[in-house]
């Protein structure tokens, strides 16, 4: 036994076997420190600040006005700026930087918009006329969406220092509308005297309740304007940041790094389980109103969808209901109208309900059903997940309800890809969105309807092209004009009419409506939007601790 | 020949053909651009803008002019050292690079370092435990680095370590409440340079859980080829001779194998860092890291043109140099190596 104990052999292998227990030992310490300071840095007074951190989907590349065109930039601007009007929850117009509303005359050809005095730039220089004509002269040469206001202003004049006159080249009733964009908000003259011909992407001098601070792509920082002409924001200031996908946007709320999230591009299980942490009393939700609408557009100038009854039994075999639950679980609502109900109310279910037995025969009178399979290639923007879920759940659908009579060829294909086709008529049936670029009727059914050569049913040249229907109609385009000639009550009438027909043509299925919706932490007061869906982060306040 | 001239020539040749090779992959990325579907004008003013607005957008960014015409342009201004401008925002392209190209340098290079401590560390326990449960651990290990895949398991430690445990942020690359220092672009070196301890402290905050996810997931390759490398080297006869001269067993690994046995690391550390170079991309999308594959990706939605060619020809310049620099070192240090 002594002997053994003595083995030098035994003896090293003791010796190793402490050493290496050593080790060990060691190599927990240093992990049990790394551990620990992570968990001392993640105490750090970093966020302990009477500031708001606002998270957005994407990044901002520019923020002038005469390029912006994603909603998280025009979000930003509408902060940055103010408009001339904004369009209230209930769709009135309300003055901002005009002091009244427009005055309109000379057979609707000429508009007077009074201006607001006192009203500072961000650079110190006065807001008047001048200010907003350069504002609007730059737009409509440089503005990447200036073809929406070009064709109808054929000049700008400023008779005085606070009075913008427009002289339009034809009456244009939706011209109010047009003046909320945000797209137009006046800029300084003297801060962008060297950006006339090009764009500024990185600075924003405009007179809105706050000013920029900072500004890179993934991040902005915006802080209340001392000198605003208006009530003063109720918050200090806002980090505005901009992650890339959905679950970074989702897990960053969850865990309180940011206080707000804003729905824009937040898929539809991340917006449910967010829906059901405000339910819970985790998280405070707010909605907008719903400007979204998902559609499918139907190609109706060849085989087989240029026969009005298969379009029409299309329209019979949409259980938007099943839809609306599978895909988004109920937060995106059924829309049986090419206009969002809230611009038009009394229209509201005109196209028709889910009906599998008016579908079949109508099929059946096209010839279809008893031998022959009507086979519709179905295209999904493949980048958009809730497009692919509509898409596979209506293809199922119509395999339960109509296998006999229908097929749907399924078909992903990147977005870019199917805005550039879209006008070459490859998409037999292609779903897509669209958001008006004002809250009117008329941003919803022109850029979907309207035609400017139309032989028989066909359009030739115009909206309807570009939006791959190539369906025109002389009605629908006599009751546009119209419309552009009536106000209010008279040109509503119109616009309804031209809906009307749109669900006679059967060229478009409407199928959802979508809210913007922000989820903000418990200390943060309930999010509230605009009547065009934008936030009001002025409005936003943080309970400090 | 001498060794050296051969090294020399074969070096000058590969000087010779790098510019060829740049050539070669900015025309493939020029034509294959116009060749796919899609359009740039598109990106930017939606499918609604008429024709003249169109039209004339096109003339402005100059895709009116004949093809051959856009690529001569594109190959004189390559020469001339400029890269063009961003087609949908107008921002010179090469400070694009310049702005994300250190974020991606940055998240490399600390991926590399956690990668290869980690390789070199399993990789040694697993050839000092040769086909015990250590070593079996190490090997399983090493495979499921290279079957995870990387959007995965950068969703799970998100979940884990920013969400659960609220340690760390979810995404991003500085905190948004403070102002980024801005001298080299790398964060972390600013920061130290500023001598600003809590932009440091956010700044390893948020590169922590990027860097040891791409680390993590990169340290399986470094781990397996220590320890294949080290085994071949112990099995062979001058290890042989070393131990029957009683020279110790760490002795023998950490003298006589590790030295060989980490050339054909080199070379895979070389490849890995001409790789990272071009971005992580996935890691890059699910932490949002600001990186120059996240960019590279956005340009290619947007068909953003002048943008992605310029992040290509960056790209693939740096690849050339770097592999022939990884060349040269492993020329340096292994005197078996001929050219």
């Amino acid at each position: 036994m002594d002997s053994r104990k003595n083995d030098p052999r035994e003896i090293k292998t003791k010796v190793d076997s402490y050493y290496k227990k050593k080790s060990y030992s060691y190599l927990l310490k240093l992990l049990t420190i790394f551990i620990l300071s992570i968990t001392q840095l993640s105490c750090s007074p970093v966020k302990k600040q009477n500031r708001i951190i606002i998270a957005s989907a994407g990044k901002i590349d520019s923020l002038d006005p005469a390029q912006a065109s994603t909603l998280r930039a025009l979000q930003l601007i509408s902060a940055l700026g103010d408009p001339l009007y904004r369009i209230d929850y209930e769709g009135n117009l309300i003055p901002k930087l005009a002091k009244e509303k427009p005055k309109v005359f000379n057979n609707g050809l000429t508009i007077d918009i009074p201006l607001r005095e006192g009203v500072l730039f961000h650079d110190g220089t006065i807001f008047n006329a001048k200010a907003m004509e350069f504002s609007l002269k730059r737009f409509m040469k440089i503005g990447t969406q200036s073809y929406v206001i070009s064709d109808r202003i054929k000049d700008i004049e400023t008779p005085s220092s606070y009075l913008l006159r427009i002289h339009l080249t034809k009456p244009s009733s939706s011209i109010n509308g047009l003046l909320t964009s945000i797209n137009l908000t006046p800029i300084s003259p003297t801060a962008y005297a060297n950006h006339k011909d090009v764009f500024l992407n990185k600075k924003f001098i405009g007179t809105g309740p706050y000013k920029l601070i900072s500004f890179q792509p993934e991040k902005q920082r915006i802080e209340p304007f001392d000198s605003y002409w208006e009530k003063s924001p109720q918050n200090e200031g806002i980090d505005y940041i901009n992650f890339i996908n959905s679950s970074s946007l989702f897990g960053a709320i969850k865990s309180g790094e940011v206080d707000l999230l804003l729905s824009n591009s937040v898929e539809d299980g991340h917006r449910l389980a967010l829906n059901r942490m405000s339910q819970q009393g985790k998280l405070l939700e707010g909605e907008g109103p719903a400007m979204e609408i998902g559609y499918i557009t139907f190609k109706t100038n060849s085989e087989p969808l240029n026969n009005k009854l298969i379009r029409q039994a299309l329209s019979y075999s949409l259980n938007r209901k099943l839809i609306t639950k599978k895909v988004s679980f109920g937060l995106r609502e059924p829309l049986r109208s090419i206009v969002p109900p809230i611009l038009n109310k009394d229209n509201k279910n005109l196209w028709p309900e889910y009906n599998p037995q008016i579908a079949r025969e109508l099929l059946q009178s096209s010839g279809y059903c008893s031998k022959k399979k009507l086979e519709i290639p179905l295209t999904f923007r493949s980048n958009v997940p809730a497009d692919k879920l509509l898409a596979l759940i209506w293809q199922e659908q119509i395999k339960r309800d109509l296998s006999d009579c229908m097929i749907l060829e399924l078909n992903g294909v990147e977005s870019t890809t199917v805005y550039k086709q879209l006008s070459e008529g490859v998409y037999s049936a292609v779903i897509l969105d669209w958001t008006g670029a004002y809250p009117d009727a008329e941003a919803y059914l022109s850029p979907l309807l309207s035609c400017e050569e139309i032989i028989k049913d066909k359009c030739l040249s115009g909206e309807a092209v570009i939006s791959g229907s190539f369906w025109g109609s002389h009605e629908v385009q006599q009751g546009l004009n119209q419309s552009e000639k009536n106000q209010g009550f008279n040109r509503l009438q119109d616009l309804k009419e031209v809906e009307q027909y749109a669900l006679k043509g059967a060229a478009y299925l409407p199928v959802w409506l979508v809210k913007p919706r922000a989820w903000a932490q418990l200390n943060i007061s309930k999010p509230e939007f605009d009547g065009s869906g934008l936030l009001l982060l002025d409005r936003i306040k943080k309970q400090v601790e | 020949m001498n060794r050296q001239r051969a090294l020399f020539k074969y070096l000058a040749s590969r000087l010779a053909i790098a510019p060829l090779m740049i050539w070669l992959i900015s025309s493939l990325v020029f034509v294959l651009l116009r060749i796919a579907p899609g359009d740039p004008v598109d990106a930017i003013l939606g499918n609604r803008a008429n024709e003249v607005a169109r039209e004339a957008l096109r003339a402005k960014l100059g895709l009116d002019l004949p093809l051959i015409k856009q690529y001569l342009i594109f190959i004189l201004n390559l020469l001339n050292g400029d890269l063009g401008k961003s087609l949908t925002t107008q921002e010179p392209v090469s400070e694009i690079i310049l702005r994300s190209l250190p974020a991606s340098i940055e998240l490399s290079f600390c991926a590399l370092v956690i990668a290869i401590l980690i390789g070199i560390i399993v990789g040694f326990q697993g050839i000092s435990n040769r086909n015990k449960r250590t070593d079996l651990i190490g090997r399983v290990y090493g495979i499921s680095t290279y079957a995870i895949p990387p959007f995965w398991a950068a969703m799970i430690v998100q979940l884990i370590f920013a969400v659960t445990l609220g340690w760390l942020p979810i995404g991003g690359r500085f905190p948004p409440t403070l102002t980024e220092p801005n001298i080299t672009g790398f964060l972390l070196i600013d920061s130290i340079l500023n001598r600003d301890l809590i932009s440091l402290q956010g700044a390893i905050r948020h590169i922590l859980l990027p860097a040891s996810t791409l680390g993590i997931l990169l340290s399986g390759i470094f781990s397996r080829s220590l320890r294949l490398n080290l085994e071949q080297q112990l099995d062979s006869p001058f290890v042989e001779a070393a131990r029957s001269r009683g020279i110790s067993k760490s002795r023998i690994i950490v003298n006589h194998a590790l030295p060989n046995a980490l050339l054909p690391i080199l070379t895979i550390t070389g490849l890995t860092i001409a790789s990272l170079v071009g971005g992580a991309l996935l890691i890059e999308v699910t932490f949002s890291w600001p990186g120059i594959a996240l960019n590279l990706q956005e340009a290619i939605n947007q068909r953003d043109y002048t943008v992605v060619q310029g992040i290509v020809v960056v790209i693939s310049s740096l690849m050339v140099l770097i592999s022939l620099t990884v060349d040269m070192i492993i020329a340096y240090v292994d005197p078996r190596v001929r050219y």
